[in-house]
């Protein structure tokens, strides 16, 4: 933290230290997990694991380095293309897969590690952490409604978020934004008529306003 | 270590359950419910008064977060991502805001992040005196409802002076937080950040506050109904809290002493004097009490930040159109119902690559398929209240 | 009645009950009116603040007007005579219950030798009306509102009726005009002055507890409103009800509260009598005394139901059989050994 109270930006202090602890706690783990260290930088511990190796590398995540607070658990759609907002990068340079994350933590001090496990897209699923963490249940269900990822083993594979009759997979890069593109509208649908006004009959004019990037601020 | 639930039936109603054939009824809770802080279903399996087994049905309230933020600008996502959990608004904004700049390699400047710290607070207060004043309601008793209400207006009529929004602040800016309201284009920047006599209203404020809470220890916790209805009710074990995510205030009452203010350094609490509210077995009574402890402990930290507050400016140098350079990091912060925290990934650019929310209210729910196995209806709206869950922290 | 005019017995009991609706209802209005009025102070709020000037008097009165102009619905699936019957069977239960008190000493409808007996017999039949209420409706959460009711009505009845039985065993009498006489009789005296105490304090203390614990469950107010726990079962047996047969269970539930206070004072606290007034002001008099006497439990009532949370079905039932009737089964013992032996 800053001392004197009239400067206006400057790099954390112990910026160096801190970057240092997360570098240490990463190859530690990495280490005892069996993986390899993905980031040590922005204060994020990541270790990256191979897909055969997941259940066991959670397991000693939780049993040896100590991680046995579930915090949670997500994945990221890596895609070359997309349709809305800005892609990637450099899409060259991307391989088109799922990363699934999954943090644990401590709850004795503020070690935190990010696991990434790469599933290839055509064959996305993955052992599901339920035996490990009760609270692996809910997330793996949003994650495998959003993406498309199918957990193997998990007791209660039902949607979370989503109706069960929703179709698609809204997280992936290539799921519009624009609801009415996907499905029509259904008409008149249990409405009744205004005393004196008439319905109107063509849809509201979807905002197309998602893919303009706003003025800044 | 504790008993199951499915045992803790009382003796006379064994010996009926023997004679007696009877049905199970399915009893659908929510999603429109007095007590359900939201719309949550519970899809409940009773049998008389007893429930056997209750399935959650969540995401009524889904509006799509995730996906937003991938088609928003970082600023536009501040507008946003206060109304996860609306009941603490400002909070919201404040482990974004810090992920964004960190990857920016961007500080807010000191007294930003005083003001940051004290709204933050302010937002806890409120967050926990709704708690303080609903928990009571749901177990029947009406009275503290106005009582805590009242001084939570106090709290908003100070937030909306200084943000313009009662519930939904808007204060944050990447690198800091709003400069003066009021500056613009045309007007000189003539007045100073945050309006005048805010500082002092707010101790006062804070002393009030702290006042309703001993009111509160005298009309609720000292009644020996509610301690009735909530001692040893909804029991939390530590290895369930800590498969299921369970974190905050649900946490700290099972007897961990886990806070994140005072492990990472989103905001410099490092600077301030304060003890983590800590409970000891982990039901519902614990809950409401480390609450309303923490209620305190933040009046006492708004009342140091306020003496020690220095002077500067209010947001760091930052280019109008923020760009973020690539990078990915995570970053968590203590809010009013638990652990929030934003995993951004950036791909340099104007608009986030992929923003994972994890909220606080959404862990602390996962149990409720393993906490409400066996119990009394009545014990159902009680466990609910001392989760203190928003639906929209559920949701997302 | 008093008057030494020679009446028709059937005219003057319609003149009677007449008079009893009238009561009835005007007490009931201004219950309710109390209880918005203290509940809001307690509560550092107002109130009514709008209908009938800055006082807000007249809020019952539009309540009532509001109640009788809504449509009247009934669910798909309701049973319609026994859905219909159901508040009306509440309300008779309780109507009933004021044939017998005593407003002053020649002041009742009728005084029934059993008047006690019959008291007690009669707001039984309320709690028929409640399960006749939830089971009808239709709805899961009415027919759990009904069956916690039942429970619980079923269960305070007993601390109720056995309160009841040690007063009737002190006076000696189960006729409430009785009672009240019994009540006047001198305990001491000191110098020359008669000392005549009414039974609260005469020996009946615990007996006025229980008993105004158990009217608080016969009514369903908080602490044990559990069968109307709002936050859980949104009204209870009553949700399905709109419109006029709201307002029936509504003015049912505050013509409860006005009889039970009225008869917890007549037995404990000495009724339409107050000591040093002749007999013949007292005909004047009384009703007012008994008045204020109900005034003062009508807001203990409504104090405590705005104190304390609710208590939960199993610490509810709890409450009555393993506290409340061995309690009044002592005090049961104790009044007759007492009576007995001096």
């Amino acid at each position: 933290m800053t001392d004197s109270p009239s400067e206006t930006t400057s790099p954390p202090a112990d910026a160096a230290s801190s970057a240092d602890d997360t570098a240490e706690l990463a190859a530690a783990v990495a280490a005892a997990v069996g993986g390899t260290v993905a980031q040590a930088e922005f204060g994020t511990a990541k270790v990256a694991v191979e897909r055969g190796n997941w259940s066991a590398a959670i397991t000693a995540a939780r049993d040896e380095a100590g991680l046995d607070f579930f915090n949670w658990l997500s994945a990221i759609d890596w895609t070359k293309e997309t349709t809305l907002g800005e892609g990637v990068a450099e899409p060259d340079a991307v391989e088109e897969r799922f990363e699934v994350l999954c943090m644990l933590s401590t709850l004795t001090d503020s070690r935190k590690v990010i696991f990434s496990v790469d599933l290839a897209k055509d064959d996305a699923s993955l052992p599901s952490l339920t035996p490990l963490f009760g609270g692996a249940e809910w997330h793996e269900r949003e994650t495998a409604e959003m993406f498309g990822i199918d957990f193997a083993g998990h007791p209660n594979p039902v949607k979370l978020y989503l109706p069960s009759e929703f179709e698609g997979h809204p997280l992936l890069k290539s799921f519009p934004l624009l609801s009415r593109e996907v499905k029509p509208w259904p008409g008149k649908v249990d409405v009744e008529d205004m005393p004196s006004t008439e319905n109107p009959e063509a849809p509201p004019a979807e905002a197309a306003a998602e893919n303009d990037d706003g003025a800044s601020e | 270590m504790t008993t199951p639930p499915e045992v803790m039936m009382h003796l006379s109603e064994a010996a009926v359950s023997v004679e007696l054939e009877t049905a199970e009824m399915t009893l659908n809770i929510g999603p429109q419910h007095p007590s359900t802080h939201g719309v949550l279903r519970l899809v409940a399996k009773v049998d008389g008064e007893r429930v056997s087994e209750v399935e959650p049905v969540i995401g009524y309230m889904h509006r799509g977060y995730e996906k937003l933020t991938e088609v928003r600008t970082y600023p536009q996502i501040t507008a946003l991502v206060n109304r996860i959990d609306w009941v603490s608004g400002f909070a919201n904004e404040i482990p974004f805001m810090v992920a964004a700049e960190r990857l920016m390699g961007v500080e807010a400047p000191p007294r930003a992040q005083y003001i940051r710290l004290i709204l933050t607070e302010m937002a806890r207060i409120s967050s926990h005196l709704i708690f303080a004043s609903s928990y009571p309601l749901e177990i029947g008793a009406a009275t503290p409802l106005m009582h805590a209400l009242r001084e939570r207006e106090r709290i908003l009529d100070l937030l909306e002076s200084v943000t313009g929004g009662r519930f939904h602040p808007n204060f944050n800016r990447i690198g800091g937080v709003k400069p003066a309201a009021g500056a613009g284009a045309t007007t000189k920047k003539v007045s100073q950040d945050l309006p005048a006599g805010f500082l002092d209203e707010t101790k006062v404020a804070m002393e009030r506050v702290v006042s309703v809470c001993d009111d509160l220890d005298g009309l609720v916790s000292g009644n020996e109904i509610f301690q009735a209805r909530t001692k040893g009710v909804g029991v939390i074990p530590v290895d369930i809290a800590k498969s299921y995510g369970v974190s905050g205030p649900n946490l700290r009452a099972s007897g961990v002493a886990f806070d994140i203010r005072k492990v990472d350094d989103y905001l410099p609490y490092d600077r301030f004097d304060f003890d983590v509210a800590v409970g000891e077995n982990g039901d519902c009574w614990d809950r409401y009490q480390v609450r309303l402890e923490e209620i305190r402990q933040a009046a006492r930290i708004i009342t140091q930040a306020i003496d020690d507050i220095p002077s500067g400016d209010l947001q760091a140098k930052v280019p109008r159109i923020i760009k973020v350079p690539q990078g990915q990091t995570y970053v968590r912060a203590e809010n009013p119902k638990g652990e929030m925290g934003y995993f951004v990934v950036s791909e340099g650019g104007r608009i986030p690559y992929r923003v994972k929310i994890r909220t606080a209210s959404f862990s602390n729910l996962s149990i409720l398929q393993w906490i409400l196995k066996g119990i009394l209806i009545p014990d159902i709206i009680a466990i609910l209240g001392s989760l203190d869950f928003v639906l929209g922290d559920v949701d997302r | 009645m008093i008057l030494a005019l020679e009446i028709n017995f059937w005219l003057l009991l319609v003149i009677k009950m007449g008079l009893i609706a009238a009561v009835i209802s005007g007490a009931a209005l201004v219950a309710i009116f109390g209880e918005l009025k203290i509940s809001a102070h307690m509560q550092s709020r107002i109130g009514p603040y709008f209908a009938g000037g800055r006082f807000g008097w007249a809020q019952p009165i539009a309540d009532g007007v509001k109640f009788f102009q809504k449509e009247d619905l009934m669910p798909d699936d309701a049973d319609p005579f026994v859905y219909k019957a159901a508040p009306y069977v509440v309300l008779g239960g309780t109507v009933a219950t004021f044939v017998i008190i005593p407003w002053g000493p020649d002041l009742s409808v009728r005084d029934l030798d059993l008047g006690l007996f019959y008291l007690l017999a009669v707001s039984s039949i309320s709690t028929i009306g409640v399960l006749m209420a939830g089971w009808s409706s239709a709805n899961k959460y009415s027919l759990m509102g009904g069956l916690r009711a039942a429970g619980q009505l079923i269960a305070y009845e007993l601390p109720l009726v056995l309160a009841a039985v040690g007063v009737a065993i002190q006076a000696g009498t189960m006729s409430l005009g009785g009672i009240v006489e019994a009540q006047t009789h001198t305990v001491w005296t000191i110098g020359s002055v008669d000392i005549a105490l009414p039974y609260v304090l005469g020996g009946q203390l615990i007996g006025f507890v229980i008993f105004i614990t158990a009217s608080l469950a016969e009514l369903s107010r908080t602490p044990f409103d559990m069968p109307i726990a709002e936050s859980e079962l949104v009204s209870g047996y009553m949700t399905e009800y709109s419109g006029f047969r709201f307002a029936a269970f509504f003015l049912g539930e505050y013509a409860g509260m006005i009889a039970l206070a009225a008869i917890a004072s007549t037995l404990f606290l000495g009724g339409f009598w107050i000591p040093g007034v002749s007999a013949d002001t007292l005909q004047y008099l009384g009703p007012l005394v008994l008045a204020a006497k109900m005034g003062a439990l009508i807001f203990l009532f409504i104090w405590m139901r705005w104190t304390f949370p609710r208590l939960r079905e199993d610490q509810l039932q709890s409450l009555a059989w393993r506290w409340l009737i061995p309690a009044a089964l002592l005090n049961i013992a104790v009044t007759a050994v007492f009576k007995v032996v001096f």
